[in-house]
């Protein structure tokens, strides 16, 4: 339990009741409540088919709820419209369980182009995009066309370009399924590294070695509903 | 300044993705501003035309009787009745003997023998240099012809009403080709882009994730429109003008063209034409994408 004396860090997604159908009569989600802090990082385990994306699609606004209500950073995300909600997805990044690259483009086209949206200078794009490609081993494809990368590379760039925009609140769907255990360190790394300066992360993963020594807090889907939330700060 | 970079580089990347279609509408853009402008160029010449030979259309009525002064205003207001004219004359029996014995001078004599007053008085109207005044030329000849009194009505000769009926079929061709211009810059245009967005709608989409505004997904497709616009107008002017110089050099001499010294549109017109093709393939583009954008 966190001490009750300190002042609540304020909470940047909160989920209130959340239900996802799929047409015909998928329930993917039912009756979801939970909020995470600013600031956290929090891991969202499950087996396969559990729900973990649709959480996360429903959190960037890829997909609406059937059911119930979702505000991030205090702002219900699903009736936000044109100005706000780039703005506030702008703030947001996402690293795709199916990565959704532009495969006709280069490795450093694709990571810059959050940061393209966000109207940063040329410059400050060039010089971030290489910094990141360094962090996660891929320097040497700045100009690869990626579509020709393996899938283990493909993955680290759909990461570099979640975080390349320093988001404020950061989805990582399944970011080290097809990585050797070096690799996926360095992922953690540099989650770790945009965490420590400030980030929400949300990490969807199979991977038990990703939270297993972690203090984090992780929450369990089984078919849709909240099976456990353990972890935390300890007292 | 960084929204204009990003806007360029995209309409970049558009224009090097799908070239050739959109070299396939600026061709038809300039092909439909040529044939309107076409049109539309013999259109006003003819309409030059039209008011240099309107310039001594009058329409002459015939009187039974010479009209006295009540009489005059009495036809005067029935005339004005039906349509202003530029000017009214009257003309007795006297004034029409002494025209035609000027207009035989030396040969006067003959009229010796005939009484002053063997000619009719007649009316001459003058009606207005408008071409709608004009087209009804005949109408208002008939409406003149049924007053009371009336002998007989003379207008121009019959080449007034073939000319004219000539300029109201050249005008629904103009009309026509416009339509042509309007459906084709904006389908068109709006085809190209649908096509491009097609093409892209993998990266379309990712930018409306990542947190692109509506405007930048939009402005460099509006971009595209209006470049579309201005090029294939100014291409299809430029067509039309060369053609115009070669026709010019080619009929030059005492031939019909000459007489009626045909001229090109007045760079206020073809600015006109170029802002509208504008507008045009503009409006083409920002129908594409607003059903794009809503989905
Ligand atoms: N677009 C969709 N249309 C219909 N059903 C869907 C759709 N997306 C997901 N589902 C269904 O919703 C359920 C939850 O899917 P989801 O992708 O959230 O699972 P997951 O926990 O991410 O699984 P995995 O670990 O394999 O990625 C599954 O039963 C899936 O078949
Ligand atoms: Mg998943």
């Amino acid at each position: 339990m966190t001490d009750t004396n300190a002042p609540s860090p304020p909470i940047i997604v909160e989920m209130i009741k959340v239900s996802k159908s799929y047409p015909p009569d998928i329930k993917a989600l039912a009756d979801i409540s939970m909020t995470v802090e600013t600031g956290e990082m929090f891991f969202l385990i499950g087996m396969s088919g559990a729900g973990k994306t649709t959480l996360l699609k429903l959190i960037c606004n890829m997909e609406t709820p059937s059911n119930g209500l979702i505000e991030v950073s205090g702002q219900n995300i699903h009736q936000l419209k044109g100005k706000k909600l780039a703005r506030l997805r702008q703030k947001i990044g996402v690293a795709y369980q199916d990565f959704k690259l532009l495969t006709d483009r280069t490795v450093a086209e694709n990571v810059a182009i959050a940061m393209e949206v966000s109207y940063k200078k040329p410059p400050i794009i060039s010089k971030r995009v290489k910094d990141l490609l360094a962090q996660l081993q891929l320097s040497d494809k700045h100009d690869t066309i990626t579509g020709e990368l393996s899938r283990g590379e493909q993955q680290r760039v759909t990461l570099a370009r979640a975080v390349a925009n320093s988001p404020t609140l950061i989805l990582v769907d399944e970011p080290t399924g097809n990585l050797d255990a070096t690799t996926t360190e360095k992922v953690m790394n540099l989650l770790n590294k945009c965490n420590s300066s400030g980030a929400t992360i949300i990490i969807a993963t199979h991977d038990e070695s990703l939270y297993r020594r972690s203090n984090h807090r992780i929450m369990e889907l089984h078919r849709g509903k909240i099976r456990q939330i353990n972890g935390g700060v300890q007292v | 300044m960084n929204f204009w970079f990003a806007v360029l580089r995209q309409v970049g990347r558009n224009l090097r993705q799908t070239w050739a279609s959109q070299l396939m509408t600026l061709l038809t853009v300039s092909l439909s501003v040529l044939i309107f402008a076409f049109f539309y160029l013999i259109y006003t010449n003819m309409l030059n035309v039209g008011g240099k030979l309107g310039d001594d259309l009058r329409l002459i009525v015939y009187l039974n009787d010479e009209p006295g002064p009540e009489m005059q205003e009495q036809l005067r207001r029935k005339i004005t009745d039906f349509d202003q004219v530029q000017e009214i004359r009257f003309i007795s029996k006297a004034d029409a003997y002494e025209r035609f014995a000027n207009q035989l001078g030396d040969n006067k004599d003959v009229l010796k023998d005939m009484p002053t007053d063997f000619l009719p008085a007649s009316v001459e109207v003058v009606p207005l240099k408008t071409l709608r005044s004009l087209n009804q030329v005949k109408l208002f000849s008939e409406y003149l012809s049924k007053l009371p009194g009336t002998l007989k009505v003379q207008y121009g000769q019959d080449w007034v009403e073939r000319f004219f009926y000539f300029i109201r079929l050249l005008s629904i061709v103009v009309i026509l080709s416009g339509s042509l211009l309007i459906l084709t810059s904006i389908f068109m245009v709006a085809y190209t882009i649908r096509l491009t967005i097609m093409g892209r709608q993998a990266e379309l989409e990712l930018l409306k994730l990542v947190g692109a505004t509506n405007n930048y997904i939009r402005t460099p497709f509006m971009l595209e429109g209006l470049l579309q616009g201005f090029f294939g107008s100014s291409f299809g002017l430029v067509s039309l003008f060369t053609l115009y110089q070669w026709i010019k050099t080619h009929f030059s001499g005492p031939g019909i063209l000459n007489l009626f010294s045909f001229t090109f549109f007045t760079p206020h017109i073809l600015a006109v034409i170029i802002i509208i093709s504008i507008l045009l393939c503009t409006v083409g583009s920002y129908m594409s994408m607003q059903k794009f954008l809503r989905i």
